[in-house]
């Protein structure tokens, strides 16, 4: 028999209590994977789009909202004339609820830019020329709007028609509804702007060098900011709130699964005051006696941790396959997450034991006097 | 953590001056001034109507309570302030109760190894010594089972094995045999009485058993919370019986 003997045995005695208390700290922490994995994949997923379409600077105005606001179309001329800059392209971006799915990523382009001619039809063709009608959809996109080549979409007021699919290799490009920057315009009412300049940078273009060509941007454009491709997915507004909203509600979960966890190891506790007596009159050191119950908690909070992620893991690859969501991100199941989650379950459970430990150290070796 | 250097003199290993316990902040006094000294290998008896305060003594002894007041000392040593009462507890007395006291989720094989987790045996040293301790006992074929599985006279074996885990010197024993029938109190008695002669263990023994009483060495009579006499019992048992 070992110490951690002692420590299973007092939670396998008690099957009922200690499984709803696994299953309440479990849920929590399936929250947290869930919650924090989408805000996640979302960020990545945007990352991966911007890395795959080959973006090495953007120029927005990211002080409101979760798109950046827009501005006028004829700041890209300046931008484009700047040293380093190798090719420009304008971009109104904007996230619209469009027929039965709420969040689309709709994207109008500049046509014949840098970030259309990425794009690989799969079906269907590309629109003949930037003032054509026309949109093209990302796989997912199609998938989720339930669309083939011939159909349209109503997009704000305008309904037009899909001529192609396309694959962005993304699943932000996938997700999205494609169309050229002036048909964009002209359907969201946004005529002559944009709201992003995306910038590709000529090979070997040094940090320095990018610094300077910020402050250059920065002198054309004063409300607006060029950063770098992944540096916008950690400023942007959006991303903070999902975070921030994510971290917030993982918070709540923790602390409903710190008080279950600790209703649970004082009631425990209180229910064996004899036999910790016991365990003290035989000899037991009260530090011995507060290990035990603190290794107990930890126990419950790791038991609980695991079947978490578990739960939170297999949740995630439910919602990826929602058509409310599939598209718009990739959640992400990183071993670092997984990691993170079952360790803050086994902070729940220390933290949780702390206070019950500290009861049963403080017990009298008489108690087990008392029959 | 004893210095055996002071275990010399006269070989005293308890001694009380005054001692007092009271309750519930004076209400109830169990001990109101007792005095007496134990000495090395002794058997005493602590007889006495119920409620007079034998057991609030023997906790005194093993560190279980906290007197009020007066002193008290094992082998020179004083008991409330001890630096390390587990110490104490763990490794220089085996203390048996009346109602066995067994972990009930622990096998017999486990609840005696349950004080060696104070001091350095290895896994399997600990397991060793237990089934060497249980069979000493006479109950190493029932070393997978449960306190519930077994008769009271086991259970207390099961303790009295526990009590020895640390290989302690003095034995405490309230009431062994008060839960026992006739037969399994006898043999209890006989193992308890084995160890204190084969071992040298110093043995202090609360009991309303006249009989067994008169089997000690010497009997300490107590009435509300002191003693009223201590005398040799010189007189073998036997021949009373
Ligand atoms: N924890 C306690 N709180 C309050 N009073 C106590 C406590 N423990 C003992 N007492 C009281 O102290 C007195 C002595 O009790 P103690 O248990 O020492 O008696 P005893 O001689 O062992 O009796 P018995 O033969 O019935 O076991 C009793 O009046 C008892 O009610
Ligand atoms: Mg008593």
């Amino acid at each position: 028999m070992t110490f951690f003997t002692i420590i299973l045995r007092s939670l396998i005695r008690r099957p009922v209590r200690t499984g709803l208390t696994l299953v309440g700290i479990s849920i929590g922490i399936a929250a947290v994977v869930a919650l924090v994995g989408m805000a996640w994949g979302y960020e990545k997923s945007i990352e991966k789009q911007l890395d795959v379409i080959g973006v090495d600077l953007l120029v927005s105005n990211m002080s409101a909202g979760i798109m950046p606001k827009v501005f006028d179309a004829s700041l890209q001329e300046p931008i484009s004339k700047l040293p380093h800059v190798a090719e420009t392209t304008s971009v109104l971006m904007q996230l619209l609820s469009v027929e039965d799915a709420p969040m689309m990523m709709v994207s109008g382009r500049e046509w014949d830019g840098f970030t259309w001619n990425k794009l690989e039809v799969v079906e269907g063709r590309m629109p003949k020329n930037a003032d054509e009608p026309a949109v093209v959809l990302g796989r997912l996109a199609a998938e989720v709007l339930k669309k083939k080549v011939g159909d349209t979409v109503q997009l704000e007021t305008s309904e037009l028609p899909v001529v192609g699919i396309v694959d962005g290799k993304a699943v932000v490009e996938n997700g999205a509804i494609i169309l050229s920057l002036s048909v964009m315009q002209k359907a969201t009412a946004n005529e002559g702007k944009i709201n992003f300049v995306d910038i590709r940078l000529a090979p070997g273009t040094s940090k320095q060098a990018i610094s300077e060509l910020s402050e250059k941007i920065r002198v054309i454009f004063p409300e607006g900011r060029a950063r770098a491709a992944n540096e916008v997915v950690s400023a942007n507004q959006g991303f903070r709130i999902a975070r921030a909203m994510s971290w917030s509600t993982s918070l709540l979960a923790i602390v409903v699964g710190v008080l279950g966890v600790m209703n649970t190891m004082l009631m425990t506790v209180f229910e064996r005051t004899h036999e910790i007596g016991i365990l003290l009159a035989v000899g037991w050191r009260r530090q011995r006696v507060l290990l035990m119950v603190l290794c107990e908690s930890a126990l419950l909070g790791l038991l609980g941790g695991i079947t978490g992620v578990t739960l939170g893991a297999i949740g995630l690859k439910i919602l990826e396959h929602t058509p409310a969501i599939r598209g718009l991100l990739e959640p992400d199941l990183s071993a670092k997450l997984l990691l993170i989650s079952v360790a803050i379950a086994v902070v729940v459970g220390v933290i949780s034991g702390l206070y019950p430990a500290w009861r049963s150290s403080r017990l009298s070796p008489s108690i087990a006097l008392q029959s | 953590m004893v210095e055996t250097a002071k275990t010399s003199s006269g070989d005293i290993v308890y001694e009380a001056a005054g001692l007092k316990k009271e309750f519930d902040g004076g209400k109830v006094a169990a001990l109101r001034g007792v005095d007496l000294q134990i000495r090395q290998g002794e058997f005493v008896a602590i007889i006495g109507p119920s409620g007079c305060g034998k057991s609030t003594l023997l906790a005194s002894l093993g560190s279980l309570d906290r007197p009020s007041a007066g002193t008290l000392t094992y082998r020179g040593n004083s008991i409330p302030d001890m630096p390390d009462p587990a110490a104490y507890r763990a490794h220089e007395i085996g203390f048996i109760f009346q109602s066995f006291h067994l972990l009930p989720t622990f096998t017999v094989a486990e609840n005696v190894q349950i004080p060696m987790f104070e001091g350095n045996k290895s896994r399997s040293q600990r397991k060793e010594r237990a089934v060497q301790l249980l069979k000493s006992v006479g109950l190493d074929h029932r070393l997978g089972h449960f306190p519930s599985e077994l008769s009271g006279g086991e259970r207390q074996r099961v303790a009295i094995a526990r009590s020895l885990a640390n290989g302690p010197s003095v034995l405490l024993a309230d009431e062994p045999t008060g839960n026992l029938d006739s037969d399994s109190a006898q043999q209890i008695m006989e193992l308890i009485l084995q160890l204190h002669r084969d071992l040298g263990m110093t043995l202090v023994l609360v009991t309303h058993d006249l009989t067994i009483a008169e089997r000690a060495s010497r009997i300490i009579a107590m009435r509300d919370g002191r003693v009223i006499s201590d005398q040799a019992a010189d007189t073998p048992t036997t021949a009373l019986q």
